[in-house]
């Protein structure tokens, strides 16, 4: 492999990612630890399957605010299922798990419907939709915590193979379906036709509001995923679960060389992204940062980032 | 001229027009108020509007303080939807916007319960309640220079709730439950909330007590159980076995503690609270949590909304109150694992019934400034 432009800008996410491990590492050597490693990847779990979601709309060139939401309703309506289903996953609960997906679908898509259909902005259309489903969440629990106590769902948090938990095996397969999805499928191809532009994929004939559609009950599904995964690792849900989650995925998509404007990289720089995010997180305590200092240190690296892993020539200029 | 420069010429000498109008409408307003003189226009309101003015109902702590409120309203034989919701989603100009908002609506004929969401809305807040001659009691956020008796009646009372005491008072219960000595870590709440400063120097002022326990660290967790989660596993690589005992600024923070361990095996370890849900109730019943602390929200809920409602029918004159009955810190109350099953079968399986006329019974007394 030749030392040219793109190589570098291709594997600058990686060259990022591997860069504060050392220098985390040499300050902490615990940092390295197979033990923090899966404290580092548990974290990542749940933000990485709304970054895995929200990518897939980045790359159609839209971008999806509505995560918040939808993982704190589907969060909540899983543990409601769940409990009336009978509380355990042996005894029938586990139909919650693809009921929630299917709820999740819904609602991206339905997302997708307001953005498509009324001609609304995606920003502004999924921004709404994302309030329409905290507000259902407040709705639902009337503000209250709903707890899930069944030791067999906590497997995903609590069952360790190799010292990382089931949950960590589960989203490493979904970062494989997720990448299938996005080089070998027409839907994956069609959303970078529709990102690298929208006029010539609908002249070559792509239904471009079919795909947009898709995308986003696509990306639904992934934030009921990351739902359950919260709910696993928390062992509860709340109207307020997908806090924060917004400000991460998008950070992490973006750090990860998933340009904004679209088109451009994929699901393996989400991944990435995620790994920088949470490793900042993590690292930065580890090394015993002051907490003063973190949340400035955490925005001069995510520029950095940023600076280092997009290929900023090809935009005329930033909006 | 072309047709697209004559329209916004048309538009904007409209628009000008409009505004002189509305100007003027407005300076009749504020006008209004002073020609039957302010303040003392009304003694008492009759059948006055109700409205809560708070962040939003998505936490327990703020559902609980509503639902307080909306008991209230129902306990005077109106329906809950009397109670009108201002929800300010932690904004300050918003908070301040809808009581102006519904104070022109009423026509000042209503009583407020506010937390102005920051300490300097609440000035405004009340000087436009004032003007408006309704009534207004307020929580939590308030400048120290600010006082309901430099109001007359109109400002009732601020009630909020030291924290420093309780918290001290969990961190000896978690220091006894270390046996005196070992390593202890605190997850606090936003760094500059008053309550997140309260608790951790709550924990401080415990610490000269035991030598032999040292403060490894003290983080902000943001009231947040993710955020306390993915703290509580980075102390642990950072830690590692030194942690020999935790200290969290609220329930919400401690669930994510629990959990964080739980995934480590980690089953064993002394951890107190702050808040007293339901859930950590349960929690320290079943051992997983040392103590937490209730204040109560429910009550301080309904009592606000009673306070200022009260006031404004003329139940009773605030001026004519002492100064302790304006200003008040709301209750406390210890839960540990002696008493928990008690104070759940008291608070939580059966919702206590109050008696919204008993204005300041529960309360802690006047606050003190430092």
């Amino acid at each position: 492999m030749k030392l040219t432009r793109e190589n570098v800008i291709r594997w600058a996410p990686a060259l990022v990612l591997l860069g504060l491990v050392v220098l985390f590492a040499a300050i902490n050597p615990a940092f390295l630890s197979q033990r923090n490693l899966a404290r580092i990847a548990l974290a990542s779990t749940p933000a990485m399957m709304v970054a895995l979601g929200v990518t897939f709309i980045i790359v159609m060139g839209s971008i999806d605010l509505s995560m918040e939401g939808v993982v704190s309703l589907c969060a909540v309506l899983f543990c409601l299922l769940f409990l009336r289903l009978g509380g355990s996953l042996g005894a029938g609960a586990w139909l919650a798990i693809p009921a929630i997906l299917l709820c999740g679908a819904f609602f991206g898509w339905l997302t997708g419907m307001v953005h498509v259909r009324l001609q609304i902005p995606s920003f502004m259309a999924s921004l709404a939709m994302g309030f329409v489903g905290t507000g259902a969440a407040v709705l639902v629990t009337g503000g209250d915590i709903v707890r899930i106590e069944d030791d067999v769902f906590r497997a995903l948090l609590t069952w360790r193979i190799l010292g990382f938990p089931l949950m960590v095996y589960i989203a490493a397969a979904l970062v494989l379906l997720a990448w299938f999805i996005q080089n070998h499928t027409t839907l994956g191809r069609n959303f970078y036709a529709v990102g690298g532009g929208e006029e010539l994929a609908h002249a070559s004939g792509v239904n471009v509001r079919r795909v947009r559609l898709a995308g986003f009950a696509l990306a639904g599904v992934f934030y009921a995923i990351a739902a359950i995964f919260q709910v696993a690792r928390l062992g509860q849900a709340e109207s307020v679960t997908g806090a924060n989650l917004m400000f991460v995925a998008i950070t992490s998509v973006v750090v990860g060389g998933v340009a904004l404007w679209g088109g451009i990289g994929g699901v393996l720089n989400a991944v990435v992204g995620v790994l920088i995010v949470n490793v900042i997180g993590n690292g930065m305590v580890v090394i015993g940062l002051p907490n003063y200092l973190q949340d400035g240190l955490l925005g001069v690296l995510v520029i950095i980032a940023v600076v280092l892993s997009t290929d900023r020539r090809l935009v005329s200029f930033a909006k | 001229m072309s047709t697209f420069i004559k329209d916004y010429i048309d538009r904007e000498v409209m628009t000008r027009r409009k505004l002189l109008l509305a100007g003027a409408a407005g300076m009749a307003t504020l006008a209004a108020p002073a020609i039957f003189g302010r303040g003392q226009a009304r003694a008492a309101l009759t059948d006055p509007a109700i409205a809560w003015s708070y962040r939003d109902r998505a936490s327990a702590y703020w559902n609980a303080v509503v639902s307080g409120g909306e008991a209230f309203v129902e306990s005077i034989g109106r329906s809950k939807s009397d109670m009108v919701n201002l929800i300010s989603e932690g904004s300050s100009e918003k908070s301040l916007a809808d009581i102006k908002a519904f104070l022109a609506k009423t026509g000042g004929n209503c009583a407020i319960a506010c937390d102005p969401n920051d300490s300097p809305n609440a000035r405004p807040v009340v000087e436009a309640v004032q003007a408006a001659g309704a009534y207004i009691s307020t929580i939590w956020n308030k400048t120290d220079d600010l006082h309901p008796w430099d109001f007359g009646d109109n400002y009732v009372s601020h009630m909020t709730w030291s924290d420093e005491q309780p918290s001290e008072q969990t961190a000896r219960i978690l220091f006894e439950a270390m046996g005196g000595k070992g390593g202890v870590v605190h997850l606090g709440g936003i760094a500059a909330n008053n309550p997140a400063v309260e608790r951790l120097a709550g924990l401080q002022n415990a610490l000269k007590d035991f030598p032999e326990i040292e403060l490894l660290d003290a983080q902000p967790a943001d009231w947040d159980t993710t955020k306390a989660a993915e703290l509580m596993s980075s102390f642990l690589t950072r830690y590692g076995d030194r942690i020999t005992g935790i200290h969290c600024a609220a329930d919400n923070i401690a669930y994510g503690v629990i959990e964080a361990l739980r995934a480590e095996g980690i089953t064993d370890m002394p951890i107190v609270a702050y808040d007293g849900n339901p859930e950590a109730v349960k929690l320290v019943m079943d051992g997983q949590l040392l103590a937490t602390v209730f204040t109560n929200p429910y009550w301080g809920g309904g009592i606000s909304a009673a306070l200022a409602y009260h006031a404004a029918i003329g139940t009773f004159k605030p001026s004519e109150e002492p100064q302790e009955h304006r200003e008040f810190y709301g209750p406390t109350v210890l839960i540990t694992q002696k008493d928990a099953a008690e104070f759940k079968a008291q608070y939580l399986d059966a919702t206590p019934a109050y008696d919204w006329t008993n204005f300041w019974g529960p309360s802690n007394g006047q606050i003190q400034y430092r």
